[in-house]
Order: C-alpha cells, then structure tokens, then sequence
C-alpha cells in the first residue's frame, strides 16, 4: 500500500518537472527506494499528472510482477540503488543539456550555482540508450562518482535522499545548460570570474 | 522464395490425391497469410452447410510471407477449419519449429480434405508429399507419436493429435513439436474426424529478403524495441505469461469459481512469482524469439514445459485449486492427450458448480486438486464424466439444463480475465469471431498494462472502438504470422517495413491494418453466412446481471449492450452486425461477397 504523502511528494515533483518543461508530455520517471522495495511510476503515465494508481510498487533485488507495468527505465533505477546509496533517482530530458550531450563528453557548468552544485556532468553514451541491462550499469557506474549524469541524446539521471534533491539536481542542470547555449549565442568574449576555474572539468 | 513461396498444397485423403497450385497473389496481397489466407480459403471451400466433423470440412495449414525469414518470431502457422466446438469459422495458431520447417518445403498452405479409410500421417519434403499408414500411432499420446516420429530423422517437425482428438472430444488442440498447442475450438477432433493422426515436415527452402540490408536495419530496430520493453526483456522471459496472475487477482478480473468471484485466495500460491520461486527450470524459446516466454519446469513428481497462465488459472482460480505442481501436471497431461487447457479447465470448472448446485451427483468439487489429473484422462479418453465434459462446457451444462452455468461465449470457453472487472475485455470476448477469446486482440494492454497506454478498466463508454483497432491489429499479426508478444512492444509500422525488406513489394501500416480489419470482416462474414447474429454476440448471463459482490469491482457488470452499439458503429456495419456494403467495397470484399450469391 502506497503512503498517501509519498503519492503527494511524487505528484508534485513529477508535476513541477513537466512544468518546468524538462521532459515532454509522458516522458521521464521517478523513483524512490524503501526498505527493499521501489516505487516508481507507471510506465507511460503522465509524469505532470500523476494519479495514486500511477504508482508502482516492485521488489529491489528480485523481479516480480511489478515490472510488467513499471517504468521501462525500472532496469536502471534498480541498478543505481543495488549499486549506490541512493534513496531516489529522478530521470528526465531536459532539452538543453540533451543537446549539449550531442556534441561533449562532459558538460562543465559557468554560472556560479551550476558550479558550485555540480562542478561537473559526465556524459556517457549507450548503444541502445533505454530500459536495457548495459546501459542500467553504464548509468548506475557514473552516478558512484557523480549525483548526476547525463545519457547522450536521451536525458538525464539524477540521485539524491529524496526526490527533491534529485529533481534539484536535474533542474540544476538544465539552469546551466541554458546559461552555456545563451553565452555561445551571444557570441561574446567569456570573462572568466572563477579561481580554480580549470579544474572543474577534473571534477 | 521472397516473402510467399506462391505454392499451395492439396491433399484430399478419400482419394488419395496431392495437387499443388500457385497462391493467387491478390488474395497474397489482401489476405496475407496465416489466419487471413486460411479465411479467405474457407470462404470458398467449407459453406454452411457443411457438419464440422464431416469429411466436407477441411484443415488448412497456413504460413505467413514472414514465416521463416529470421524476422523476431517468424515461426508461427496457423490452421483454420469449422470449429466443431463453436460452429464458427476457426483459427488456432501455434509456435515451435514446425511453422517454420512447413514453409522450407517451399508452400505457404496445405488443404486436407476428405476422410482416410483408415488412420494415416503425412509426411511433406523438398522432394513431394507421402501418405502413409499410421495405425501403429493411433492409440498414442502426443509425447510417444512425436518421439516414434522424430526417431529416424530429428530434423524434422512433428505436428499430430492425441488420444482427444481421436476421440472427437470437441475441445481437443493439434499439438506440434511435442508440447506446442493449436489449442482452441476442436481443431484436434476435425483432425480426428479425417482419421489423419500426423504431418511429418522437412523442408531446406529459403525465405529470403529481397532487400537484406534493410531487413538487417529493421531487425535491428525491432530488437532495440523488444530489449527495451520490460514486457518482452523481462517479465515475459522471467516469469512467462503467469506474471499477470498477480495483477489480475489484485484489480478484482480473476475469475474464480466458475466466474463466481473475481478475486481467489489461493492467487499468491499459483503466480509466476511463485512458479519461479518453486518448479521453474528454465525459460525456453521457439524459433527466432528473442523473448522467449516458454516455462520448463519440473514438479516432485515429474517434468515438462509450461503452464501459461490461463492455463494456471483454468485448473487453479477457476477450480477452486491452488496447488502449482498439480497445475503444472495438468498442463503437461492436457499437452500429451493433445487437449484445450482453458476449455479444460473451465470445462471441469462449470462441472464443479453443477456439482454444487446439486445438479450432478459427484465428487468433483472445487478445490478436489486429486481429482483433477483423472478427470483430464476421462474426457481424453470420454470416460465417465468425462464424456460429457468432452463435449465442452456449453453442451455439457445444457445437458443439465443449466447452459446458463458455462461461461462461454459462442460455446467458446472464456479464459482468465473478469469482464466486469474489464469492461472492452468483455465486448472483446462477446464479439470474438472465434467465440470468447482473449487472443484475438487482447484489453488486457489499454486495460491493466498501460499499453499502449492506460484506459479506466471498468468505464464502458469508448471501448467500442478500441475493441475493434485491437482485433485488427491482433488478426494481422496472426495474417502475417507473429507472436502476439512482438506486438506489445512493435508498432505495425515496423511489420510493414519488414515485409517491404523480404517481398520487395511497398506495404504501408496502414496498408496492414486495413488488412487486419478485412480478415475481421472476412470471418464476420462467414458466420452470418452460418446464421449467426447479433443475438449471438454476448456474454454469459452472469456476467451481465450479476454484479461482482466485492473487491476493486465490486457492484460491476458488464454494459455490454452500450458497448456493442458503439463497436458496430465504428466498425460500419448495421445494427444487426452485418457489414454494410460500403465497408465491404473499402474493404474489397464486396465482389467476394457477391460472388457467393450472400
């Protein structure tokens, strides 16, 4: 039975995620871990518009039923939690980092909340880039050393205690990777106002 | 061959004679192959006349233009014939190897017609076609006829009846390589009737793709889909079809008890989660399926390969029974008799309430799992009880002036879903051209599994058309022949670019689907032909009067009547169901239909 303030919690992130038009219509999942059980949300359900039936209730360490109606990405949530101490994973494409994730290997922050939340975001890349095994264990191995990273051309995957502090991250993220694409924009010469500057991509 | 090997064969076992002819290629184009090829055959072979026990009926084996090409699941068939059980045009299709080796013998469809004096098998190679005697195999089980069978040759495929459909029990299946089921509506008693007890196949032909680096992409593409569904990359391989017992149980649409309740106690103690925990063996694949769904377990007492879940729920939910190795020996019992696991089991489970109601004077109660096994062998066998039962739910209760107590549809057997827990499930089983049926077209993806996405199980009010874009979808895929399983995760627009690759000829989505809705109305056609009419598109009264007492449908029936105007509507026929002749002109059937004077 699922607790009527996790319900709550799930609804108004996965609602200020689409909101905050980091992922489309039916994109995205959200997950938490208790005890040795997940709940995540339903697969293709609206993430903005999430109903208590919307939830999914699976085992952590063993499949059971619950994984015929479960995110498609339950494969990779599973594997951040068996592999890292996260108690919740918000995965979402925000649209910019995604275009950014096209053409770098890694995408380094240049305004100062950006910097000084994430330092750094790796971007790993995957043959089939959803809901399969290798790539649960590419994410799931970057998210050890990093709170959040982005899968080329796909999204991002985001860990914390809670689902805010992940869904933090992702929006993070997306703050920054705008701030990089409208500096490129403007053209401008970048004045650099970080000590140490070069070292955040050594994150 | 590209796609069709534009080859069908002919036999007629009265006299004895093998002609081949080439497939007409319009009917190729309109009708595909499969299900769709074997309708369009039928039309013109079996008239209403016809009893399906007669030697007038036929069998047609069919394949479809994927069959054999590598394509994901390309090793299906199918047969179609007058079901004996339903009197409805039939089609029952099948996995394995045999569909596969069938079609590298270079024909798309075997005719059998006729009657042998005598029990005969058919054996099929590159090189011609063999009638031989076969009486040292009649008497045998399933398990025996397909070891003595593949004993001097193991690369051939085996394809035969058992002792129910020797019998004429009139819910016996063909069975094909050892364990695999064209189970539903008696195929196995018209195979019986024809005293026809095997077909041999061995075939070295090719289907290959005309244009194989897009057939290579679009295997490609169709993988990455398959791999990335949780469906088909894990429930199914995991905990095979059974992994929906538990969520079916939970929503309140698990029959149980003869559809008495609609949720079963025992449900935990038969669910994949359980099967896997306890008997299973290993997962198994047919022929190029990635999936590979099929369960080889093994009990206390012996082994074998399944059950599936409605069979799990046949012999569990439905007989009050919850013991999983018991399930399990049943399966492998109905598979080596060669009979219906779901007409079986709710067969046996109709029995149980006639029983106590007081109607049947019997031991056969529900939950009596040591009785189950017997009870299979004496409708195998028609024994006892087991005569009766043999005759399938519907003319057995009628026979105790209950008809009312066979959950059936069209005298069909309903497998493991509530309708009133399940409404376009429901208008599903009540329209089915094959009687109650989840397999053509099955609700349970809108309804429970959110594919392709989520609707409210239990509103009624647009399921009409819904129903009807699923049975198109679902007679395609079994026109082309694929698993029904590639279907939860690909999206007919990759069906028609794989039949674009190996037939070199352009077929678009829309192209199939169009397809799909004319082998629907095809079949629609052929049973007003046989007299059928609205009046027979309906459900077990229970279902409609009696409301589920409690659990998450609790107060439901199903509103069936609301449902059925709005399925008619959106399939363009009148309010008696016939197709009206603008439809059948879209469809091309129009010149067909006219043609047989209807």
């Amino acid at each position: 039975m699922i607790d009527q303030r996790l319900y709550e919690e799930f609804r108004d992130i996965g609602r200020d995620i689409y909101v905050g038009q980091i992922t489309s219509s039916h994109g995205g999942n959200l997950s938490v871990r208790i005890g040795d059980r997940i709940v995540i949300k339903r697969r293709g359900a609206q993430l903005g518009r999430l109903k208590p039936s919307d939830l999914i209730e699976t085992k952590l360490n063993r499949k059971d039923s619950g994984i015929t109606r479960a995110s498609t990405e339950l494969i990779v949530h599973r594997t951040i939690y068996q592999k890292t101490s996260a108690l919740a994973v918000v995965h979402c494409h925000p649209r910019t980092a995604v275009a950014l994730s096209l053409s770098r290997d890694e995408i380094v922050p240049i305004d100062v909340e950006g910097s000084y939340l994430l330092h750094k975001v790796p971007v790993v890349a995957a043959e089939f880039a959803s809901g399969t095994q290798d790539m649960a264990d590419l994410v799931a191995e970057a998210l050890r050393e990093y709170k959040i990273i982005m899968l080329r051309g796909h999204g991002c995957f985001s860990t914390g205690q809670m689902l805010e502090e992940a869904f933090h991250w992702a929006s993070c993220l997306e703050e920054a990777s705008d701030i990089i694409l409208e500096t490129k924009l403007l053209g401008e010469k970048h004045i650099e106002y970080r000590r140490h500057s070069e070292s955040y991509n050594k994150w | 061959m590209q796609g069709w090997a534009d080859k069908i064969l002919d036999i007629d076992l009265s006299s004895g004679t093998v002609e081949t002819y080439p497939l007409d290629k319009d009917i190729a184009r309109l009708f595909l192959g499969g299900r769709g090829l074997g309708a369009r055959l039928l039309w013109d072979l079996v008239g209403p006349h016809v009893e399906p026990l007669s030697p007038e009926n036929v069998l047609i084996f069919a394949t479809g233009p994927l069959t054999a090409s590598g394509a994901q699941t390309s090793n299906r068939f199918s047969v179609s014939t007058k079901s004996p059980l339903t009197g409805t045009i039939l089609d029952a299709n099948s996995g394995g190897w045999w569909g596969m080796q069938f079609k590298r013998t270079g024909h798309d469809a075997l005719i059998v017609r006729g009657k042998a004096d005598r029990p005969v098998m058919i054996e099929i190679g590159s090189e011609g076609v063999i009638i031989k005697d076969a009486a040292h195999l009649w008497g045998k089980t399933v398990f025996v006829t397909t070891e003595v069978l593949e004993q001097d040759n193991n690369k051939r495929n085996v394809l035969c009846i058992g002792p129910a459909g020797e019998n004429l029990s009139r819910i016996a299946a063909i069975m094909n390589d050892g364990t695999r089921s064209l189970a539903r509506g008696g195929a196995g008693a018209v195979m019986g009737s024809k005293n026809l007890k095997a077909i041999v196949v061995v075939g070295n032909q090719k289907n290959q793709p005309k244009d194989r680096d897009y057939f290579r992409f679009m295997l490609y593409e169709t993988g990455k889909l398959i791999k990335a569904s949780p469906l088909t990359s894990q429930a199914l391989p995991e905990f095979g079809t059974v992994v929906v017992m538990n969520i079916i149980n939970e929503i309140g649409a698990l029959p149980t008890r003869n559809f008495q309740q609609s949720q079963f106690e025992g449900a935990e103690a038969i669910s994949g989660e359980r099967m896997t925990d306890t008997i299973l063996v290993r997962n198994h694949a047919c022929w190029a399926c990635p999936i590979a769904c099929t369960r080889l377990t093994r009990t206390s007492r012996t082994a074998g390969e399944g059950p599936e879940y409605e069979t799990t729920w046949a012999f569990g939910a439905q007989c009050g029974i919850d013991d999983l190795e018991i399930i399990a020996e049943a399966n492998y019992l109905c598979n080596d008799l060669g009979l219906d696991t779901i007409s079986t089991g709710n067969t046996i489970g109709c029995a149980m309430e006639l029983v106590d109601k007081g109607l049947i004077e019997s031991d056969l109660r529900f939950g009596r799992a040591e009785m189950l096994h017997d009870v299979i062998r004496d409708i195998a066998y028609r024994r006892g009880i087991g005569d009766g039962l043999a005759e399938g739910s519907y003319r057995f209760a009628e026979t105790y002036g209950a008809s009312e107590l066979s959950m059936s549809s069209k005298k069909l057997e309903l497998p493991a879903y509530d309708p009133r827990g399940m409404q376009g499930q429901g208008l599903l089983f009540a329209t089915s051209n094959r009687g109650g049926c989840h397999m053509r077209g099955n609700m349970l993806g809108p309804e429970v599994l959110g594919l392709p996405r989520l609707v409210d199980r239990l509103a009624s009010q647009g399921k009409g058309g819904i129903v009807a874009v699923h049975q198109d979808s679902a007679a395609l895929v079994d026109s082309l022949v694929l698993c029904k399983f590639t279907n939860m995760a690909v999206a007919e627009e990759y069906f028609a670019r794989i039949l674009t690759a190996i037939t070199g000829e352009t077929f678009t989505a829309d192209d199939l689907m169009r397809a799909g809705e004319r082998v629907w109305n095809l079949e629609r056609l052929y049973n007003l032909r046989e007299g059928f009419t609205r009046a027979d598109d309906t459900l077990p009264e229970r279902l409609l009067s009696e409301p589920v007492a409690e659990g998450p449908s609790e107060g439901f029936t199903v509103n069936l009547e609301l449902m059925l105007e709005e399925y008619y509507q959106f399939r363009g026929w009148d309010e008696q169901g016939v197709p009206t002749p603008v439809k059948l002109a879209q469809l091309e059937l129009d010149k067909l239909v006219e043609g047989a004077g209807t």
